[in-house]
């Protein structure tokens, strides 16, 4: 058979070792699989071989320098289970659960919920929210009228620009300043019945506070 | 810990070696206890029953360690680092394998740690090649020596996991079951890993045109 047509040593090294070794018989009559055969038993004969062997007289006194140093700078450890080991980390499991009640107790006190934060559908800070007294409700009122008049004369200034914006961010900002707005207005709805709610009116106070910023944004980027 | 007489004269596969070379099967009763009370001193951090496990492994692991690095340097920094590795680890061992299989497979793992890190370092600061030509130790008769050094040269090249396969069973004797517990594969995995080893060695080497030994 020619050796070029003969496929049975491939056929055989897809089957595995058996089927190599099974191809003796097939191989006294066919000269290339033979050749073959005759390779892949070298191959093993030939390994032990390329077993590597050389003197080596400092390797070990280096060795047993590294594990001294080793050994002095930390002693052996007992071994895992030994009851050394086991009286020496006795205290682990309980300083953990220890730590894991503390930080408990501290999370529930600092993450405590709210009245709201329990009942969602709750009005924002009714009833519990401290109310503020007559003066402080003046100071108030009078920090936010003088946000007003000075939100209304940015507003004025920034009018035209914002009537038709020119570029993406004037839009952007027309878009929040709609945003601020709508919320404003939501939030003194809710103060109209509630006149003396501190958080709604620090709510109110954030909103007018943004409101200006952005309106000082707006004039800047007009400016520019 | 005491540090044992050094081994500058000593030969560096003694008796205990060539016994630890021959096959699991026909390796003497005794030399099982001997390894549970070997353990047990290298627990207590003894530095004669290091100096004994390199007695009797030390040979071994050294030519591996050549095997898979391809340089004498690297093998020995890998056999050192080996023995700190069991020293830092015996009190862990569980015995879920023998403590010798344990210790080749930490040798093999220090390997490869020693090969990831080279590829990560520049091409220059790689150690030369093993050159087994240069080494007298090593010179074998002309008539094997072409094979060998092409058979040397397809091994190198080998995927890692077919070549240790190759390197334990076929070069260093391991039987399949201790090659198994050494590459963390069961004994099956090993036969696989050992035949697709030969069969890619059989491509190469016919690819190389090496023909079979005349006298073979």
């Amino acid at each position: 058979m020619s050796a070029r047509e003969c496929r049975e040593f491939d056929k055989a090294l897809s089957r595995g070792e058996r089927a190599v070794a099974a191809l003796e018989i097939h191989a006294g009559a066919c000269a290339d699989c033979r050749e073959r055969l005759r390779l892949w038993r070298e191959i093993s004969e030939a390994a032990p071989e390329l077993h590597k062997s050389w003197d080596s007289p400092h390797l070990f006194p280096g060795i047993a320098r590294a594990l001294s140093a080793e050994t002095r700078s930390a002693p052996a450890a007992p071994a895992a289970d030994s009851p050394a080991r086991r009286r020496r980390f006795a205290w682990v499991p309980a300083a953990v659960a220890a730590s894991l009640f503390v930080l408990s107790m501290v999370g529930l006190y600092v993450f405590k919920p709210g009245e709201s934060a329990r009942d969602p559908f709750a009005r924002p800070s009714m009833g519990k929210e401290p109310l503020m007294s007559n003066q402080t409700l003046k100071e108030v009122e009078d920090a936010e009228s003088n946000y007003l008049s000075s939100i209304e004369k940015l507003s004025r200034l920034a009018e035209p620009r914002m009537a038709n914006p020119d570029s993406p961010l004037l839009v952007s900002y027309r878009e929040k300043l709609q945003l601020l707005d709508s919320a404003i207005g939501d939030l003194r709805g809710q103060l109209e019945g509630n006149r003396f709610n501190t958080h709604l009116r620090k709510e109110l106070l954030a909103m007018y506070q943004e409101k200006k910023h952005t309106l000082e944004e707006v004039l800047k980027e007009v400016k520019s | 810990m005491q540090v044992g007489r050094p081994l500058e004269n000593r030969s560096p596969v003694s008796s205990f070696a060539k016994e630890a070379l021959l096959p699991e099967s026909e390796r003497p009763g005794e030399q099982r206890d001997d390894e549970t009370r070997l353990l047990e001193e290298c627990r207590a951090g003894s530095v004669e029953a290091f100096e004994r496990l390199y007695e009797l492994h030390g040979a071994r692991m050294k030519s591996i360690a050549a095997n898979l690095l391809g340089s004498v340097a690297d093998a020995e920094d890998a056999v050192q680092d080996c023995f700190l590795k069991v020293y830092r680890g015996a009190a862990s061992f569980r015995g879920d394998s023998r403590f010798s299989t344990w210790i080749y497979r930490v040798l093999v793992n220090s390997c490869y740690d020693t090969l990831r890190q080279r590829r990560r370092r520049p091409v220059e600061a790689r150690p030369e090649k093993w050159a087994p030509e240069t080494d007298p130790e090593l010179a074998a008769p002309a008539s094997d020596h072409a094979l060998r050094l092409s058979l040397e040269a397809c091994v190198r090249d080998l995927d890692p996991r077919r070549r240790a396969a190759f390197l334990l069973f076929a070069v260093e004797g391991f039987t399949h079951r201790e090659v198994g517990d050494i590459l963390g594969v069961p004994e099956g995995t090993s036969k696989t890993l050992l035949f697709e080893a030969k069969r890619e060695l059989q491509r190469r080497l016919a690819k190389k045109g090496m023909a079979p030994r005349a006298d073979a």
